[in-house]
């Protein structure tokens, strides 16, 4: 049996990793995202060609260190100038004369409400207004702070809240991240859906282009829906290590070069804190694979039953509902991971890739409703298999219409 | 009840599509390393029965046998070509060959040895590593066929293998369904060209209407052919034909086929015409054709279209 379960592997996934499409999303996804985050940031950086020359007239006698330690993590490269009488009237003439991007002037209202003026011949991008005011306010504020003793570093991070559970049995996961729970749940309903429906168009092209008797000839038909899944699934696994290799090679070195080379782009490394753990990584596979399972097999037989696009088209809606469904209320259990209905519908076999990983990546759930999701989706695989398999041995030699839900259940039931 | 000299056993088997029957209580025979033929015109059931051979579909009543029972060996010691020609059409000629022969379980190094001998045999060689998809269609149907047999099957199963051919590659296939028949594999196909069937066939069932008609050694049916057939060529008078020697007389092109009574005497015949005053340009004794002992065994409607040239089927 392994055999030819292994050659229908073979065969899939070598076809499709060969294939140019593959190449092109592999390739064409990471530098996609990329692109995504990079070039917005570096456009906004980058609009301006003034000199990053900034001089800085520390009217207050007590800002310039903290200002220009601020100033040069953004990018510039700052010089202090004494203030005198004539001092502003030199420095317009050597912004004038491009010497300099400009000057600073840092008095007393600095250090009360964190005002400054910036004299320049061209208005700053966005990014360095922006950055530039942030510096000066926190120089001033750091200050301030400082002189009734506290400890403005901790404190200006956004401080700590630490939570101890009640009660115990907390899972212990990382820290709730919103942004990972989304952005995971997104991305899970898109690769379940796109494995999933590769699987259904295998099946329908074999079955439309008749190979399908010849194979089925040879083998058994539930060996050929196994040897299926499990290519495209190979296949799945492959793409995403290549995009997660890219992303790591991407924070781990990539960022860093950038940011390097473009100060500007600073806050970009802030992306790196967001990056879920290694524990987090392995929920996000174990959900990916235990969701691909299900829904392979389901869209295995979707495809098996029709005999043209049009209709694969419709009759994958029902199937597809599984997965939208939990993608529309996402929302709400990522806020609330807690709340009976949240814990409920997460530990529904299909819903539970995308709700538990919200509830996973939101917030702390404990490891027995975890283990319990895997344990009901291990069973649901099966069910499935057991079910799907029989609907493909027969749909797969079956030309004409699609079958009525009376006759898939006599599908079902047949021997 | 099996004693192993049959590789194909069919037995009562029928077969319903909603209201129309497909096949009527089917019995079949094939002897183990024989050229079986089985014909009949388009929608009389030929594929359908060959579906059930090879357990696509299941019969509604009836029992099918392959070498005597067990249904694993059509996994491995069949080789089927469907009617409908199927192809991945994106893998690579010879990656595909290897493929087919490695899920009847040929090792891929020796599959990848036979596929290149057989894309050689068959003129295909600098295809072997090009995409199907960029294949004329009858060298698909050519890499298919190397599909089929590149396993060494016990038993070949072939529905329509010539359609689509040109007559030098027919011949080419010929050829080879010959050698495969050489070294002891049964072969079963079925066509609708009669030509075909009597050059290669040793035993031929006529199917028409769901139901079989006749299923005969071929030789010892030729051989039972007692009555001859005369063709002629004449100019003048014709009264001649009505002689009592004469059964039915058929017309093609120049020629007048008479198909003559048991008994008749062609030499009677011959004295009537020139007796008659009928000038006489050439006077044959040519075998029957398996088209006209069809005709005479079960009549004009039940051969129909089988036996006239293929018009563009595809």
């Amino acid at each position: 049996m392994w055999r030819n379960v292994w050659a229908v592997v073979r065969r899939e996934y070598l076809q499709r990793v060969r294939s140019r499409w593959f190449v092109a999303a592999t390739i064409g996804g990471p530098l996609f995202m990329a692109a995504l985050f990079v070039v917005p940031a570096y456009f906004a950086a980058r609009d301006e060609s003034a000199s990053r020359e900034l001089a800085v007239i520390d009217g207050t006698n007590v800002l310039y260190e903290r200002v220009a330690l601020r100033l040069e993590e953004a990018g510039w490269s700052v010089s202090e100038q004494r203030w005198h009488a004539d001092v502003v009237t030199e420095l317009r003439g050597a912004a004038a004369a491009g010497e300099i991007g400009g000057f600073v002037l840092l008095d007393e209202l600095t250090l009360e409400t964190g005002e400054a003026i910036l004299y320049t011949t061209e208005r700053p991008s966005t990014v360095r207004h922006f950055s530039m005011r942030s510096a000066i306010a926190r120089a001033a504020l750091e200050f301030q702070l400082e002189q009734r003793g506290v400890d403005a570093e901790a404190m200006l991070e956004g401080g700590e809240l630490e939570i101890e559970l009640l009660g115990g049995g907390g899972s212990d996961m990382e820290e709730p991240r919103f942004v990972v729970a989304y952005l995971g749940a997104f991305f899970l309903y898109m690769v379940i859906l796109l494995y999933a429906v590769s699987v259904m168009r295998a099946t329908l092209e074999e079955k439309t282009n008749r190979v399908v008797e010849v194979i089925i000839s040879s083998m058994k038909p539930w060996h050929l829906m196994l040897g299926k899944i499990l290519g495209v699934g190979a296949v799945s696994m492959t793409q995403m290590a290549i995009w997660l290799l890219a992303g790591v090679l991407l924070f781990a070195t990539g960022l860093p070069m950038l940011v390097s080379a473009q100060p500007e782009l600073a806050n970009l490394a802030d992306l790196a804190d967001v990056l879920p753990g290694a524990g987090l990584l392995a929920l996000f596979v174990g959900f990916f694979v235990f969701g691909f399972f299900m829904y392979s097999g389901l869209y295995a037989a979707v495809g098996a039953m029709c005999s043209s696009d049009e209709e694969a088209q419709q009759a994958q809606l029902p199937v597809m509902v599984f997965l939208i469904v939990p993608i529309v209320m996402i929302t709400g259990v990522i806020e609330d991971p807690g709340a009976p209905l949240s814990v409920g519908l997460s530990l529904f076999p299909l819903f539970t890739p995308i709700l538990m990983w919200g509830r996973v990546a939101g917030g702390h759930v404990p490891a027995w409703e975890i283990a319990l999701s895997f344990a009901l989706m291990l069973l649901t695989v099966f069910a499935i298999a057991w079910i799907a398999g029989r609907i493909y041995r027969v749909g797969i030699l079956m030309a004409g219409k699609r079958p009525t839900l009376p006759e898939l259940w006599r599908w079902i039931r047949a021997a | 009840m099996d004693d192993g000299r049959y590789a194909i056993r069919l037995h009562g088997v029928t077969k319903r599509f909603g209201r129309r029957t497909a096949v009527d209580d089917l019995d079949l025979d094939v002897p183990r390393g024989s050229i079986y033929g089985l014909l009949g015109p388009n929608g009389s059931g030929k594929t359908t029965t060959i579906r059930m051979i090879m357990g696509i579909l299941l019969p509604d009543e009836g029992t099918v046998s392959l070498f005597g029972g067990e249904p694993e060996v059509r996994r491995t010691r069949v080789g089927y070509l469907p009617e409908e020609r199927g192809v991945y059409r994106k893998m690579r000629c010879l990656e595909f060959i290897v493929f087919l022969a490695e899920i009847r379980g040929v090792a891929r190094a020796e599959g990848r040895r036979r596929g290149g001998a057989w894309l050689e045999r068959l003129g295909l060689s600098e295809w072997a590593d090009r995409r199907v998809e960029d294949l004329s269609k009858g060298m698909q149907q050519k890499i298919q066929f190397i599909g089929t047999v590149v396993h060494e099957p016990d038993l070949l199963i072939l529905d329509e293998p010539f359609s689509g051919l040109d007559p030098i590659n027919q011949d080419v296939l010929e050829e080879i369904v010959r050698d495969f028949r050489e070294r002891g594999t049964t072969v079963v196909f079925s066509t609708h060209l009669m030509d075909q069937a009597e050059r290669l066939c040793e035993r031929v069932c006529l199917i028409s209407s769901a139901r079989k008609v006749l299923d005969a050694d071929l030789r010892e049916l030729k051989a039972s052919e007692r009555r001859g057939v005369v063709a002629v060529e004449f100019e003048g008078a014709d009264g001649w034909l009505d002689a009592p020697e004469i059964d039915h007389v058929r017309r093609v092109d120049g020629t007048v086929h008479l198909l003559l009574r048991d008994g008749g005497d062609h030499q009677v015949v011959l004295e009537r015409a020139v007796g008659s005053g009928a000038r006489i340009l050439s006077f044959d004794l040519v075998q029957p054709r398996l088209h006209e002992i069809f005709v005479r065994h079960a009549g004009v409607d039940a051969v129909g279209d089988a036996g006239l040239p293929e018009r563009g089927k595809t």
